[in-house]
């Protein structure tokens, strides 16, 4: 099976390339695999990687164009020749590697941690588990970064602009019966840009590895927002 | 409302503006089917019942609101250099304007005449 | 240009749950840490644990710290340590509520508090009934505690290095560590890290294995920095394998699904851990059910075309049941068994899982090294995680007991540091630098050789046929021979590739030679250690000899020694467990 992979180095290139590959696929290869196989051709070829498992978020990359994470991407589900390129709209490091700093940085940006005002109790915080239920769908994000990357509104402000996956960390920490900084949380993403650039475009919702949903917790925080102005 | 116009704000009023142009619209869209005016005469009469003003008037106010939320947020997603940015917001306005004043005159024409 | 050069009062190497729940001590306590990862931090494979973490909070059933000891004690086979072990049930509770206060989102119980599940080896009163001592947040409980802690050290603004890689301790001529020399994968520029304290927290070393639950970045860094420092390797015989990994892959099915009701069946349905452990069954401790998988599959009851794995059933539980609790597990089954566990059984074998020995340390995190006929802590060094032993679990770790583990004593490490934080840097000799440079620039020779992805292949398919779940005396010498010369081959390996930007052949060279060490200390311990115990199995000398070998084994670098030191039988407050038969 051909495969196209992207190469960048900067010590020698002033711009990225295809490099095709031939990889003898085997049954229930992942693409993964495949790109260590290629890795096995040529040791120079780099991408980051590491549990095989989704769950460590560190194998997102574009496929074929669409945002996705190399080890649950199986082989067989793929058009060839399979077209390899790293993550649009990031500065390329090197082949699929790129800076994701940005994206850390929105992350970083949402106060991503519980804030609680009152006293701690000795044992847990109690959390009914219809409470409970209200962050499914947010705290699995691994921050692999295939939103982000994939959500036009980032490619245009990615300075500016939260992303679909600040955001979603934004409302999981909204959603948390526990947390005790709505009005803050809220405060800080009032503006023409942290929030209200999404579009609805939801491409960060087709591209979630994880099966998440920004745009929807984009929307619960605006109607948040909304009920706590009026 | 404590939030600035600039987020919350405008998110709001572009989906209560596009609300009741939409209504609008359909209001319109029935009058026309079932009773249209067949003459000038007619037209002009319509338009001078107060209600049809005033709804008329609301209409065009949100034609506008609603324009240049939209239009803004498309000039920043794509116009990168400020001064750019500024003048063609600038203009927006200008012209917005222009076709606001433009369109409430023939609604007070019609009262006039 | 001279080496660039940075100082901080602490340096933690990896950014893992033992390293952040360190981390997080020191903040706001006027320290300078510094965290190097050679990972984003949440990609740390802490990230992957599923099933939970063990407290006696007794919000499911009566519980209490006592019986966690106990079965803990008994899981271990008698070898772990009773202080550190009370030391970690004990503290287990307030642990779990801090990680609840800090906004793990743990399930609930309809009465609002965590909800805790049955694991395998836990039991009310001293080996009576099953007990649910297992704090879960659905079956993502590493995920949800590891993005956590990477929360509360973003608030905290602890200094963070992402993806660095450490290459080795800095020691001096007393022995004390002075901090690490590391890399910068991005640029391919060294950094010498000055410390008053560095912890070790760089995890496992599953990737000596084939087939294995552990990431590609499981390669032992820090246990073979601490071998090339002159400090052994502690109880590294004792290899946890999971029972259920999925065949041929290894990706982990947690344990938690026996716990919620989930059994193992061989090719004729019949649920064979009846047989194995009458009164657990599948809820036997993972070294039970993992020999009984191997011995269902050789004696030729496996499941398969090949007959080469047996078969996990779950179906039973029914849709809600597996989406709410297992929702994790589903989608591993379907994406790499092509199973959905909500109809058909999830095909498994036993996979190379965990490390319950590592660097020897006492319940501070401080590392021991031995000194004539005792040992000394070694100034300046702390360890905490699984690269550890502290040892809490002996021979054979219970379920649920890791994420604890590097909780524990990631936080007694990062606590015990603080009184380094008054005195002053020690003086860094420029040769013990140039000794730590030299590994790296070893890799800048060039030429034909071979390969580091081929030498690392056969070493690791190595490993797996001769230091997997069942062990005797002929596999276990020919493996060491073999592996020695696997070893000898490392001087002929050569990069291709030379450039210094993300050049990931770079770092896998390295990660080969750390692979390597902990390989051969698992190999060696295991071939000199003469009984079964916990994990390690004999079938040529098939029982536990407490006369002769309870004992921990020490594994020393220089002419692959083998050393021992006694077990700690004696807890902090209440009796000893004596040695008695482990049964399930």
């Amino acid at each position: 099976m051909k495969f196209a992979v992207s190469r960048f180095n900067p010590d020698t290139d002033s711009k990225p390339h295809m490099q095709t590959f031939e990889v003898a696929v085997e049954r229930g290869m992942m693409l993964r695999d495949a790109l260590l196989e290629i890795q096995r051709q040529d040791e120079s070829f780099a991408f980051r990687h590491s549990c095989g498992e989704g769950v460590c978020g560190s194998d997102g990359m574009n496929v074929n164009g669409t945002n996705r994470l190399a080890c649950i991407t199986a082989v067989s589900d793929l058009k060839e020749p399979v077209e390899v390129r790293p993550f649009p709209g990031r500065p390329i490091i090197r082949d699929l590697v790129v800076d994701m700093s940005q994206f850390y940085q929105q992350y970083k940006a949402v106060e991503p941690w519980l804030v609680r005002e009152d006293p701690m109790p000795e044992q847990e915080i109690l959390q009914s588990p219809a409470d409970r239920d209200k962050l499914d769908g947010l705290y699995e994000c691994i921050l692999c970064g295939c939103c982000s990357t994939a959500c036009p509104s980032f490619w245009w402000n990615p300075d500016k602009f939260h992303g679909p996956q600040a955001l979603l960390t934004a409302w999981r920490f909204l959603a948390d019966s526990r947390d005790q900084a709505t009005e803050h949380r809220l405060n800080e993403l009032e503006g023409p840009y942290k929030l209200f650039r999404c579009h609805t475009i939801m491409n960060c919702v087709e591209v979630c590895p994880k099966g998440l949903n920004p745009t929807q917790a984009i929307g619960h925080i605006k109607h948040l927002m909304l009920r706590q102005g009026v | 409302m404590s939030r600035k116009l600039s987020g919350l704000g405008a998110w709001v009023l572009q989906r209560a503006t596009a609300i009741y142009i939409g209504l609008f619209g359909v209001a319109l869209l029935g009058v026309m089917l079932v009773s249209p005016p067949t003459d000038y005469a007619q037209w002009r009469n319509w338009f001078a019942d107060p209600l049809v003003g005033i709804a008329t008037l609301v209409f065009i106010v949100s034609i506008l609101l609603h324009a240049w939320v939209g239009i803004r947020d498309v000039l920043i997603d794509y116009i990168k250099p400020l001064w750019l940015r500024v003048s063609l917001l600038a203009l927006l306005a200008l012209g917005l304007l222009t076709w606001g004043l433009w369109a409430s005159q023939s609604l007070i024409l019609v009262r006039l005449v | 240009m001279g080496l660039a050069k940075r100082r901080f009062d602490a340096l933690i190497i990896g950014a893992g749950g033992a390293g952040l729940n360190a981390a997080i001590q020191l903040a706001g306590r006027e320290a300078r840490v510094a965290v190097v990862s050679k990972v984003f931090p949440t990609r740390s494979h802490t990230v992957a644990a599923q099933g939970g973490v063990n407290a006696a909070l007794a919000n499911v059933l009566p519980d209490n710290w006592h019986w966690h000891m106990f079965d803990t004690v008994k899981g271990s086979d008698y070898l772990g340590d009773q202080d550190a072990i009370e030391y970690m049930c004990r503290e287990a509770i307030p642990t779990v509520y801090e990680l609840e206060h800090n906004g793990v989102p743990f399930s609930r119980l309809d009465n609002g508090k965590i909800y805790q599940r049955a694991f395998g080896g836990q039991s009310q009163n001293f080996g009576g009934a099953q007990a649910a001592r297992t704090c879960a947040a659905a079956d993502r409980t590493g995920h949800a505690i590891l993005h956590t802690l990477y929360q509360q050290n973003l608030r905290a603004r602890t200094h963070f290095f992402d993806e660095y890689f450490a290459i080795d301790l800095i020691r001096d001529d007393d022995g004390a560590i002075l901090g690490a020399l590391v890399l910068e994968i991005e640029t391919g520029e060294p950094l010498l890290i000055e410390a008053k304290a560095t912890v070790l927290a760089t995890g496992g070393c599953g990737q000596a294995f084939r087939t294995t639950s552990n990431a590609h970045i499981n390669t032992g860094d820090g246990m073979a920095m601490a071998l090339r420092a002159g400090v052994p390797l502690m109880d590294m015989e004792f290899y946890q394998f999971h029972p259920t990994g999925i065949a041929g892959k290894g990706m982990l099915i947690t344990e938690g699904v026996r716990g919620e009701g989930g059994y193992l069946v061989n090719k004729d349905g019949e649920r064979f851990m009846e047989r194995y452990a009458p009164n657990a069954k599948d809820l036997a401790s993972r070294d039970v059910v993992s020999r009984a998988i191997v011995t269902e599959v050789k004696e030729g009851r496996g499941c398969g075309p090949n007959g080469e794995h047996v078969l996990l059933k779950l179906d039973h539980l029914g849709e809600e049941i597996i989406n709410k609790r297992l929702p994790g597990i589903r989608e591993t089954g379907k994406i790499f068994a092509g199973v959905d566990a909500v109809r058909e059984p999830l095909p498994v074998f036993p996979t190379a899982h965990y490390a319950m020995g590592g660097i020897p340390t006492d319940r501070f995190g401080r590392v021991l090294a031995p000194i004539g006929t005792g040992e000394e802590v070694v100034p300046g060094l702390y360890a905490a995680g699984e690269c550890a032993c502290v040892s809490v679990h002996g021979a054979n770790r219970l379920g649920g007991n890791s994420l604890l583990d590097i909780l524990v004593f990631g936080r007694a490490a990062g606590l015990d540091l603080m009184q380094h934080m008054e005195s002053n840097h020690r003086p860094m000799s420029e040769a013990a630098v140039d000794k730590a440079m030299s590994r790296l620039e070893r890799w800048d020779r060039k030429g034909d050789g071979i390969s580091v992805r081929e030498l690392r292949d056969e070493f690791r398919k190595c490993m797996e046929d001769h230091a997997g779940v069942f062990r005797t005396e002929e596999i276990m010498d020919e493996g060491v021979a073999r592996l020695k010369a696997l070893r000898d081959q490392l001087d002929d390996v050569r990069l291709q590739d030379h450039s210094r930007v993300f050049n990931t052949a770079r770092i896998e060279a390295l990660e080969l030679e750390n692979i390597m060490a902990c390989g051969m200390a698992i190999a060696v311990s295991a071939l000199h250690r003469r009984e079964s115990r916990g994990a390690h199995s004999r079938p040529d000398y098939p029982s536990r000899d407490d006369a002769n070998w309870m004992k921990h084994s020490l594994y020393l670098l220089d002419g692959d020694r083998a050393e021992y030191k006694p077990v700690q039988t004696r807890p902090l407050s209440v009796e000893t467990f004596p040695p008695k038969e482990r049964v399930y």
